[in-house]
């Protein structure tokens, strides 16, 4: 007897037992919905993350291999396996690693195994985006000005900067994320620049195909989440603005844009719907536009269209009033969309910040170590996706996203003031992180005006990441804080909070962090 | 509750490493690790490091930022990372801001960078280590 049958949703639901070929936030996010729909979840690890909060968090785990991702997340062969050891009849690769690999969809497809995302042509299309282009310039969809260079040499890329005219963006064919895109602003920077971006791309994609675009100049990032099912359904789900990055690494994003109008969100959805059916889409996708000006009369240009789950899908969901994840599973299990264009509403304001591994006052360099204490904020309105907690180890070999808030209200400033506050209650302690770089931008007057381009972060830097005085009540709580494990002859009479027992190493005085970490001495 | 805070009777331990400070009646909530010699603090929203400096036995906060500048004649890692490429090697001339070594972390390049013209003085690593911060990788003679 299926008991799924009396949960409503899903109930044509084929899958039974999911394999994440994934890890961190979106994993343990999969494996809730897996949950709700009643759908057995399995878990996949490296060596390094064995004790992984996504790991404990599923139903069954199994081991991929060592911890370089391109020896287990990043492995086509050892994903399939693991599904097959696990007896997982669907795999669901969360956004990053293989899930914008055509190889994994193929290879799901061959081993008669349901991939959640969709089909793997339509992923290699929407991939390369020399092909992509050429497939929404055809479907009358609008694209920014560039040129695919055919010599794919650094000779080759560097005379198609030339010829774009600067400055010029290039960046990987295949992958998104930033990762390996370089912008150029002269052409003394570009032969490096080309070297470096084909390595990061060939590291990251295992491609190194590079694309040369125009740059346009303080545009506004909005991308629209689009669905699709196998009957020819395609819906859009409204915008999402993601204006607010760094070196193309999106830091806040939000739902509505304040630049976008009814009549713009139409246009720009009907676009989207229409790439979705050009590409023959099937499941979630987002299509990226870059949006020049605002209102009514605005211009937008596709960027380039993600075939996979997105980083931000929070933000819609709480504004659509809609669970993005638990629909995936359902249409690729074979039921059809559960909404019409009609049914769907946006409805007040969501704002989320990611929260990474990362020093802002050092160049954002990444942050690796142990987390020593961790507590999440919550409350009405707040939602904290995250693949961490007390004790967990932040290791060089993956992304550094740690987690994600959302703050969800009735208005942007109110939205605005709930994502603020939930970050001032959000301790991460033992590893350097971008939360208090995420409360200057929550505080920024620019930001609360709405007044943001791609170029915000950039052009704000310095008011972003000031210099710090320390508070003397901080210094004071610093000096005067004995842990009890240590130092109990320091502490008088045990409270009524004096016999809990501390958790994980941090009140043991455990190694620095640094040297915590195995395989790195020398 | 009692105080546990050892000198401060308007610090009070709530739950392990959570803390609630006392001034004229307005209360902040305080969130303290330790790490050997390191303490990190928390409070609205913003995170302190503190090392302990030995001997004195007060405590300061962390002034300079390791970073991967220059430290007495000598680059190291910033991070944990694996040296991706070295591009000068011993008794080489360098501008400021030329790219001495390439190193990866977190699938990203992390140049590290002459801080001024000088002259290399020794590599201590090869293309492929794993490297700590903190350990001399290039030793540099300021011009």
């Amino acid at each position: 007897m299926d008991f799924r049958r009396d949960q409503g949703l899903g109930t044509r639901n084929l899958i039974k037992r999911l394999l994440i070929a994934n890890r961190g936030e979106i994993a343990v996010r999969i494996i809730r919905a897996c949950r709700e729909a009643g759908i057995e979840s399995v878990a996949a690890y490296s060596d390094a993350d064995e004790r992984a909060v996504h790991v404990l968090a599923a139903d069954r785990a199994v081991h991929l291999g060592p911890a370089p991702a391109t020896d287990s997340y990043l492995s086509v062969r050892k994903i399939i396996e693991a599904a097959r050891t696990s007896g997982a009849d669907a795999i669901h690769p969360g956004y990053g690693f293989l899930s914008e690999n055509p190889a994994l969809a193929g290879a799901c497809a061959q081993a008669g195994l349901t991939f959640v995302g969709p089909p793997a042509d339509v992923i290699a299309k929407m991939g390369s985006k020399i092909g992509a282009r050429r497939l929404m310039e055809r479907a009358g969809v609008p694209v920014v000005p560039g040129v695919t260079p055919s010599d794919q040499s650094d000779a080759g890329i560097v005379s198609a900067i030339e010829s774009v005219g600067l400055p010029a963006l290039v960046k990987p064919s295949s992958g998104g994320g930033g990762k390996g895109m370089r912008a150029i602003r002269a052409l003394d920077e570009a032969w490096e620049a080309v070297a470096a971006a084909r390595r990061e791309a060939l590291a990251s994609f295992g491609d190194g195909t590079l694309y040369v675009e125009r740059l346009v100049q303080r545009p506004r990032h909005v991308e629209i989440q689009i669905f699709a099912d196998a009957e020819g359904h395609a819906v859009h789900l409204f915008e999402r603005e993601c204006s607010v990055q760094r070196r193309h690494q999106k830091i806040i994003e939000e739902s509505p844009s304040v630049a976008v109008t009814p009549a713009l969100r139409a246009r720009m959805g009907e676009a989207a719907v229409a790439a979705a059916r050009a590409a023959g889409y099937r499941n979630a996708g987002t299509v990226e536009f870059l949006l020049e000006g605002t209102g009514d009369d605005a211009g937008f240009y596709f960027l380039e269209m993600n075939t996979r789950l997105q980083v931000e899908h929070p933000v819609t969901e709480a504004v659509a009033g809609v669970d993005i994840v638990r629909a995936q599973l359902d249409v690729a299990g074979g039921a059809s969309l559960p909404w019409t264009q009609e049914t769907l509403v946006q409805r007040g304001h969501a704002i989320e910040a990611r929260v990474y591994a990362e020093d802002p006052a050092n160049d954002f360099l990444p942050q690796a170590g142990q987390i020593l204490l961790y507590r999440e904020p919550s409350g009405p309105g707040v939602r904290v996706d995250s693949g961490i907690t007390g004790g967990s180890e932040v290791t060089v070999h993956y992304d550094p996203l740690l987690a994600k808030v959302v703050a969800f209200a009735e208005s942007r400033d109110a939205a605005i003031a709930r994502a603020a506050a939930a970050l001032r209650e959000y301790p991460i302690l033992g590893i350097r992180t971008n939360v208090a770089f995420l409360g200057a931008i929550l505080a920024h007057p620019s930001f609360r005006a709405g007044e943001i381009s791609t170029a915000f972060v950039d052009e704000r830097i310095d008011e972003l990441v000031g210099a710090d005085g320390i508070p003397p009540e901080v210094e004071a709580a610093a000096r005067a804080y004995r842990p009890r494990d240590t130092t109990a002859v320091d502490v008088p009479t045990p409270g009524p909070f004096g016999h809990a027992r501390p958790e994980g190493r941090a009140y043991s005085a455990p190694p620095d962090p640094w040297t915590a970490l195995t395989g790195w001495g020398r | 509750m009692g105080p546990v805070m050892a000198g401060d009777p308007n610090v009070t331990e709530i739950s392990p490493g959570e803390m609630l400070l006392d001034r004229d009646g307005r209360r902040t909530r305080v969130f303290v690790a330790v790490d050997g010699d390191v303490r990190w603090v928390f409070v609205d929203g913003r995170t302190y490091r503190f090392e302990e400096v030995r001997g004195g036995g007060s405590k300061r906060f962390e002034g300079v930022r390791r970073g991967s500048g220059a430290h007495g004649g000598s680059l190291s890692a910033p991070m944990p990372a694996t040296v991706l490429r070295i591009q000068t090697s011993p008794g080489a001339v360098v501008k400021k801001g030329e790219t001495l070594l390439v190193l990866e972390a977190m699938k990203m390049e992390l140049p590290l960078r002459a801080p001024q013209d000088g002259t290399i003085a020794a590599v201590h690593c090869s293309e492929g280590q794993l490297v700590q911060p903190g350990v001399s990788l290039v030793e540099f003679t300021e011009q």
